[in-house]
């Protein structure tokens, strides 16, 4: 092989009998791949070459490239999908994503036993061989840490629920609580990777993006996925959330979420700048889109079909995103519901207030991200902020929708990355105490379409440490998500990489029939 | 007397004919005697006694087995031997072994009622049903030899038989005992069942939640032990009236309390805990069982109440199952153009045709009137729902709406309906859900309504029929 003038190094000939295969297998090719049958297999080759060329685009690229041809406006690979693949019970849902991981211990795990152990040690038995972060893995022991907060029963059910949790309390005969959900990361960034995308490493789509790709949009006026993110609280440790977590990963960027921001306009540049009416803005459009038909015809890269997408849906959102978030005709029983806090945009009410009317307006699937949940230190003094910012919230969302008919078909998941420990990080003190993450089990609940209302389902041991019964894996959550869409986490599949890549990765899943109503 | 003697003088010449030893009898009339007063010496009593009773008394299911079989034996080996005369001599042999198994069986059966503390009425008749059986075996074993002789000729075959009888009573009182008294009869056919009247949990209501959801619960994983075979600690399962009255240590159920119900705490327990029920390795009950028996004792724990909230029965289904649509194959092409355009459209509800359609409005929601909905009056058999909500469309659609006879949900919130001709809905036998939130719709226009069976979820909120703050109105 000739080498490069500008390479340095050096590079030898490549020869089969040089790379490290098996001598059993060099030995075949010698004796297989000779000169005559090398050049009969190319000829082979041209002739199925020119045969695809007769038959056209559409059997390199089956129906897709045909049906794109006639509507370039829909998303590649959407048309030859059949779903959902059977009748769904919700046809929408909310996932109120609560970033840092809530403290179950505090909130809905309740552990009567443990207030006669404080700052006794955690037995290793039941740690085990669980990994621990860096920040608590140099601790000399592991001081078992009760809750600060009483417990009462609420409900028909008589659930147990944290004193700080006095409106989600009010509907715990709706929920569907799962005490037993686990998780296989330790740390934020690969643990909000995994549940949201089912893989630990960027570059997968997440849950939104499969629903988008899969059931596709109810209302072309909006983005099929939206995101929305609360304001932070300075008071409490926010992890960052990035858009990787929305992220459409190797699907076509269409079905990525939309983030409508938490200040200020929701959505950046929408309005037309002085001057600029609405027709000539048609118009620029119209011209772009020529532009990009051109591109799109000589390269025949999909993503710019996806551009042409999102320009036509910009114009749309044009005029639904200013009606969508014109709350002056809320009725005053929205307010009381909700809250004051819903007035002001960002919020955790004011983004549930929104997820109802995306609902509302039939948008697939919307995601509300709360920060600071991260309680490594001062949980008596952060965990009351952050229950306050949401505990009204939550109730008020679920209970509007039910009010509105709108929780028969639409789905509410509210969870965290992981859980957090029972025995303190950092110093242990009668009135205060840090918790660290867990991913051994957390607690999550659903509610709406398709969930069974009124059970709590799995049990963690004493120290709520480890699952005990009926344990439920981030990838058979997801795959019960989807169940609940109308959507076999098995089917719903994208070839890349050679694999055909689903949501709940390559690994058997399965869906929780017990969660199902 | 006269009868007295008669039978007495019977026997002496039968004994004078078969000459059979004063030795022979005697034994036999001492172990008989032995056997019938056991249970008057060692009473049961319903407390536990030595563990290591109890330890050798689990053995009893394993032995007990061997001399059934060798009693089945007998009759063929007898009846058989007629013509094999081999097999007659063998019979004396099983006869011989079946009895030196039959005592010890026995006596380990005891040793297991007494260690454990059994009582009722079913361990009291396989105990005595047991006794009879050993006795039979015994007068088998005196009057076969006479039999065989030929000098006697019905004793033994009378005997016999009369051993088959109480083996076949005796197992299947054990067998009640271990499975419950109506293992046998539970999944009888149908005309069968009519011979044997099952007996309904007395004390409460048959379409009670109790009776369909707690009491067979208790049926299949309690009553092999608490029942009226076998009453373990004095505790009845086997109806309302003895479950709520408790066993020896006081009553198991607290109404309204099930943290303080000992029966729930019993079962809630780690299963390796020596208190948890139900013991000795049986099927524990499921989280389903627990958690319906513990919403049932936090309502109150009575007989009559039909629905406990929170609970979803199993066996009640509450909506009519989806009825399929026809075949709209034609009219595919014209659907699939719709879906291009911007304009309503017609999706499918799954990738299963007989699903139908459901009729999408939302992005072109307010130019969407009465004349749009009516072009839709073709694809109406199979739309199973249609979603217009904040649609321009007024009262005068009731009249297409009519005509879409697989409706099963319907949205009109948010549209200026006043709900003059909701009536004509009530054609629709198959709509279940009904959204008329925000609309104008009057508590009297929505009256028609009621007499809808099938409509489940009605929602009113924001309207005139219901006050702004009110919940709305759903009956899952």
């Amino acid at each position: 092989m000739k080498q490069h003038p500008l390479c340095t190094d050096c590079e030898p000939e490549l020869d089969i009998t040089h790379l490290p295969i098996p001598n059993g297998l060099k030995r075949e090719w010698a004796t297989v791949e000779s000169r005559r049958r090398f050049l009969g297999r190319s000829g082979k080759v041209l002739g199925w070459a020119a045969l695809a060329s007769l038959f056209g685009e559409s059997a390199l690229h089956g129906r897709t490239a045909f049906a794109d041809a006639q509507s370039p406006v829909t998303s590649p690979g959407r048309n030859n999908i059949e779903l959902p693949h059977f009748a769904p019970k919700a046809k929408r849902a909310i996932y109120l994503f609560m970033s840092g991981g809530p403290p179950q211990l505090d909130m809905l795990d309740y552990k009567p036993n443990l207030a006669s152990q404080f700052n006794k040690d955690m037995p290793d038995s039941v740690r085990g061989n669980q990994q621990l972060t860096g920040m608590t893995a140099g601790q000399s022991r592991f001081p078992i840490a009760p809750s600060h907060w009483g417990f009462k029963q609420y409900g028909q059910t008589g659930t147990w629920v944290s004193d700080l949790l006095p409106n989600t309390a009010k509907m715990v005969d709706d929920l569907t609580i799962v005490k037993s959900t686990n998780t296989d990361a330790i740390n934020h960034e690969p643990a909000i990777m995994f549940i949201n995308t089912g893989n630990m490493n960027p570059g997968k789509p997440c849950l939104g993006s499969w629903l988008a790709y899969g059931l596709g949009s109810m209302n072309d006026n909006l983005p099929t996925f939206i995101v929305l993110q609360t304001k932070t609280n300075p008071k409490e440790n926010n992890q960052p959330v990035s858009s990787r977590l929305w992220s459409s990963g190797f699907l076509s960027s269409e079905y990525a979420g939309v983030g409508l921001r938490s200040g200020g306009d929701p959505v950046l540049y929408l309005a037309n700048p002085d001057g600029i009416d609405s027709d000539v803005r048609r118009k620029m459009l119209d011209a772009v889109e020529a532009i990009n038909r051109q591109t799109l015809a000589e390269v025949g890269d999909p993503e710019t079909n996806a551009r042409i997408a999102q320009y036509e849906m910009a114009f749309r959102m044009q005029t639904s995103v200013p009606e969508l978030t014109d709350l002056s005709k809320e009725p005053q029983s929205t307010w009381d519901l909700y809250g004051p806090d819903a007035k002001q945009p960002g919020t955790f009410a004011y983004n549930c207030l929104m997820a109802r009317r995306m609902a509302e307006r039939d948008v697939r699937f919307v995601q509300v991200y709360k920060r600071g949940w991260d309680v490594h230190g001062d949980v008596v003094g952060v965990l009351p902020l952050l229950c306050q910012e949401t505990d009204r919230a939550c109730y008020a969302l679920v209970t509007d929708l039910k009010r509105r008919g709108l929780l028969d078909d639409t789905l509410v998941i509210w969870a965290g990355e992981f859980g957090r420990t029972v025995y303190s990080q950092g110093g242990l003190t009668r009135d205060n105490y840090g918790r660290d993450h867990h991913p051994r089990c957390f607690t999550t609940w659903m509610v709406g379409g398709g969930v069974r209302p009124g059970i709590t389902y799995g049990e963690t041991d004493d120290y709520s440490y480890n699952v005990v019964k009926d344990p439920v894996h981030v990838r058979n959550f997801n795959a019960t998500i989807l169940a609940c869409l109308g959507i076999d986490h098995n089917r719903l599949t994208y070839e890349f990489q050679g694999l055909d890549q689903r949501l709940t990765g390559p690994q058997p899943a399965y869906v929780v029939k017990d969660l199902l109503a | 007397m006269i009868v007295a003697e008669r039978v007495t003088d019977a026997a002496r010449s039968f004994i004078q004919r078969i000459r059979i030893s004063r030795a022979a009898w005697l034994r036999v009339a001492v172990a008989a005697i032995l056997l019938i007063t056991l249970p008057f010496v060692f009473r049961l009593d319903g407390h536990a006694h030595a563990n290591w009773l109890q330890f050798l008394g689990r053995f009893h299911p394993a032995l007990l087995h061997l001399p059934i079989g060798l009693i089945v034996l007998l009759p063929a080996l007898e009846i058989l031997g007629a013509r094999r005369p081999a097999l007659r001599e063998a019979a004396d042999f099983v006869l011989r072994a079946a009895l030196a198994l039959a005592l010890p069986t026995l006596a380990l059966g005891y040793m297991l009622a007494y260690g454990a503390g059994d009582t009722g009425v079913t361990v009291a008749r396989h105990m005595w049903g047991a006794i009879a059986l050993c006795i039979c075996l015994l007068l088998c074993l005196l009057a076969r030899p006479a039999w065989a002789m030929r000098e006697q000729a019905h004793v033994y075959p009378a005997l016999l038989v009369a051993t088959l009888l109480a083996l076949v009573w005796t197992g299947h009182e054990g067998g009640s005992i271990t499975h419950g008294s109506d293992y046998l009869t539970r999944y009888m056919p149908g005309p069968l069942r009519v011979l044997f009247p099952s007996t309904s949990p007395s004390g409460a209501a048959v379409d009670s939640f109790y009776s369909q959801q707690i009491h067979p619960i208790f049926e299949s994983k309690c009553v092999a032990c608490h029942g009226a075979s076998t009453e373990k600690a004095g505790l009845r399962l086997d109806s309302y009236g003895n479950l709520m009255r408790g066993g020896k240590d006081g009553a198991v159920i607290v109404p309204g309390k099930p943290e303080t119900s000992m029966l729930l705490a019993r079962v809630t327990l780690p299963p390796g805990d020596r208190h948890f029920m139900p013991a000795e390795g049986r099927t524990p009950l499921t989280s389903d069982e627990v958690s319906a028996l513990r919403a049932w004792i936090r309502s109150g724990a009575t007989p009559t109440a039909t629905s406990i909230p929170g609970i979803k029965a199993a066996t009640q289904s509450t909506e009519p199952p989806p009825q399929p649509v026809g075949d709209y194959g034609q009219l595919m092409p014209e659907i699939v153009g719709m879906q291009r355009g911007v304009n309503a459209k017609l999706v499918p509800v799954s990738a299963k045709a007989s699903d139908g359609l459901i009729l999408r409005t939302a992005d072109v929601a307010s130019s969407f009137g009465d004349a749009q909905l009516a072009a839709f009056q073709k694809f109406a058999p199979y739309i199973v729902e249609a979603d217009l909500a904040r649609t321009a469309i007024t009262d005068a659609s009731f009249d297409t709406l009519k005509t879409f006879t697989h409706l099963r949900a319907l949205h009109l919130e948010g549209t200026a309906m006043t709900g003059a001709n909701l009536g004509k809905l009530s054609s629709l036998k198959q709509l279940t859900y009904l959204n008329l939130s925000g609309t104008r719709v009057s508590a009297q226009s929505v009256a028609p309504l009621k007499n809808m069976p099938n409509l489940r979820h009605l929602y009113l909120f924001n309207t005139p029929a219901q006050p702004d703050n009110a919940t709305a109105r759903s009956n899952p």
